[in-house]
């Protein structure tokens, strides 16, 4: 009877499973469909001739460059966001220093904000020091997104590390900074690891701060493509649905490695 | 020891100043901006004057904006209440304790990841009138004789949105909602079982009541992220048909960088941002007093 009743929720649970995740099967399999068979008044679950053609018109088409630019934009992000947000995680929660709870309520408060309200300001500022086309707009725009993220759940995880680790090494006369680099980056390695790839997914799924800041096309990202190929390709849905998940591949491959503890890193960084 | 001070600050402040420079000037900018008459003209000459209140008289005027703050609320509203409890019947459905459980609940997590830009095309696509699956599914079950305007009729536009940001949102709302019922009180449960309550009365009489405190941050949390929606609705349909899913974010981003009046979208940006101020505001209020508590 036990027996019973976990395989029937199992079943329950795989089934839901597979239509919540109908859609991104759909987007896969239509890229690899002809143009005629979309049309079918009867659609099809698997595409009767597999073809490749849509892969190979995108690829002609720059997909390639806005691949490179996505990964230049959310990598040099992810960098920024992991330089800034881990010694500062840090020090707000080891040392004592003046206005601490106004720091962590600013990044509390900065993380609920919406980007149109600092858009037309910073396209100002930034005509003015000549940042608008360069990697740089939406490159520090887009560490604003991780930094208060990474440095709140860093904060809890580093709140949680025994201070005897700390007061040994520095008996061995390790300096704070030798002791942070030495100690406390090696042991905190896999909660870094989730904010790195947290930050570098907010940084890859941009289109607002790159459409706005860079009207250079060669400095796009694959989203600023995709919208713009949205007009021009019209109902070559094969060809957009190609381009859909070229695009959503990387995010895919570091959440299956990354899967637990991501999972885990969501939870802790978005109640506390 | 006072360089010890120093070494300390260095570790905190790059990031401080860091958003201090990119999110706390640029609001205060913009609220000046909106006090302003900054166009593209008066961003070349650098003339630009005072008009106080004038953008936010000429944007209560402006076509469209009324609707806009309207879809803004209907929009948040229908998306969260959706996602908090199909997010929390799925949630309850985890939690029973069976091998693939804590698996799927992961796998779904998929939906929340994909860039919004991809998830707007890939709703885009299945909603099409003809080629879309949902029609031909729909039609092809018999549920429906003629296919439904997905985008192009106004009626049903916003909620077409809605349905695709559901979709985004649930994983996130089921994963908040399962650590919540996992940290549950086991004991409790086990007594009311012993009374003979059944699985509606534990449900209404332990579990929600328990849950109280989560749940609201849930959706408070739900309403904050959704309120300053863009991409969804810019991808979709961008604000169309005839204003039927223009929203604050997309009007502001319209009147900033398609008209080029920077300072009425700037006020459009501030409209925006008090409203999610308060409602911020109210949340970090609620989840400190439950810190204390």
């Amino acid at each position: 009877m036990q027996k019973r009743k976990e395989w029937m929720l199992n079943s329950l649970g795989i089934l839901f499973v597979l239509i919540f995740l109908f859609p991104v099967y759909w987007m896969i399999i239509t890229a690899f469909k002809s143009q005629s068979e979309i049309f079918q008044s009867t659609p099809t679950f698997w595409p009767k001739d597999f073809q490749f053609t849509s892969f190979i018109d995108i690829f002609k088409d720059n997909v390639g460059q806005y691949f490179l630019n996505s990964f230049m934009i959310a990598g040099l992000a992810t960098i920024l966001v992991l330089v800034l947000a881990v010694p500062s995680a840090y020090g707000l929660a080891r040392f004592k220093v003046k206005g601490k709870n106004p720091m962590i309520l600013l990044f509390l408060v900065t993380q609920m904000l919406p980007a149109t309200v600092i858009l037309t300001p910073l396209f100002i500022v930034f005509n003015n020091l000549s940042l608008l086309n360069t990697y740089w707009g939406p490159v520090l725009t887009c560490a604003t997104l991780g930094v208060p993220f990474s440095v709140l759940i860093l904060r809890t995880f580093f709140l949680g590390i025994p201070k005897e680790l700390e007061e040994a090494a520095s008996i061995d006369g390790c300096g704070r900074f030798r002791t942070f680099i030495r100690v406390i980056v090696p042991i905190s390695y896999p909660s870094i690891v989730v904010c790195a790839a947290i930050s570098f997914f907010f940084s890859w799924g941009d289109l607002i701060f790159s459409m706005t800041f860079n009207r250079n096309q060669d400095l796009w990202p694959l989203t600023a493509g995709i919208y713009n190929a949205i007009g021009r390709y019209g109902i070559e849905w094969n060809d957009l649905m190609a381009f859909a998940t070229v695009s959503v591949l990387p995010v895919i491959v570091i959440f299956v490695i990354l899967q637990k503890q991501l999972v885990k890193g969501l939870v802790s960084g978005s109640i506390k | 020891m006072k360089k010890g001070r120093w070494g300390e600050y260095l570790f905190i402040y790059p990031a401080v100043i860091f958003m201090l420079l990119l999110i706390g000037y640029p609001l205060i900018y913009n609220i000046i901006l909106s006090f302003q008459d900054v166009d593209l003209n008066s961003l070349a000459t650098g003339e630009k004057h005072f008009v106080w209140f004038d953008n936010y008289k000429a944007l209560a005027n402006q076509d469209g904006f009324g609707i806009s703050v309207w879809n803004t609320i209907v929009y948040t509203l229908g998306s969260v209440v959706f996602q908090v409890v199909i997010g929390f019947l799925l949630a309850l459905f985890f939690s029973m304790k069976f091998k693939l459980a804590s698996f799927l609940r992961g796998v779904v997590m998929i939906s929340w990841l994909i860039p919004l830009t991809i998830t707007a095309l890939l709703y885009k696509f299945m909603m099409g009138s003809g080629e879309g699956i949902f029609n031909q599914m729909l039609m092809g079950i018999g549920f429906i004789d003629d296919p439904i305007q997905w985008l192009s009729n106004p009626d049903i536009a916003l909620w077409s949105v809605i349905i695709a940001n559901i979709w985004v949102g649930i994983p996130f709302n089921m994963l908040l909602l399962s650590t919540g019922l996992s940290n549950l009180p086991e004991d409790v449960y086990e007594s009311a079982s012993l009374d003979g309550a059944n699985w509606f009365q534990k449900l209404f009489k332990i579990t929600i009541p328990l849950l109280h405190p989560v749940l609201l941050v849930v959706l408070m949390l739900g309403f904050i992220y959704t309120f300053k929606v863009f991409d969804l609705v810019f991808v979709m349909t961008g604000g169309g048909p005839i204003n039927s899913t223009e929203v604050l974010s997309t009007i502001a981003y319209r009147l900033s960088f398609n008209e080029f009046q920077f300072s009425l979208g700037a006020a459009a940006a501030n409209i925006l941002f008090i409203i999610l101020l308060v409602v911020s505001v109210i949340y970090l209020f609620m989840i400190n007093k439950d810190e204390e508590a």
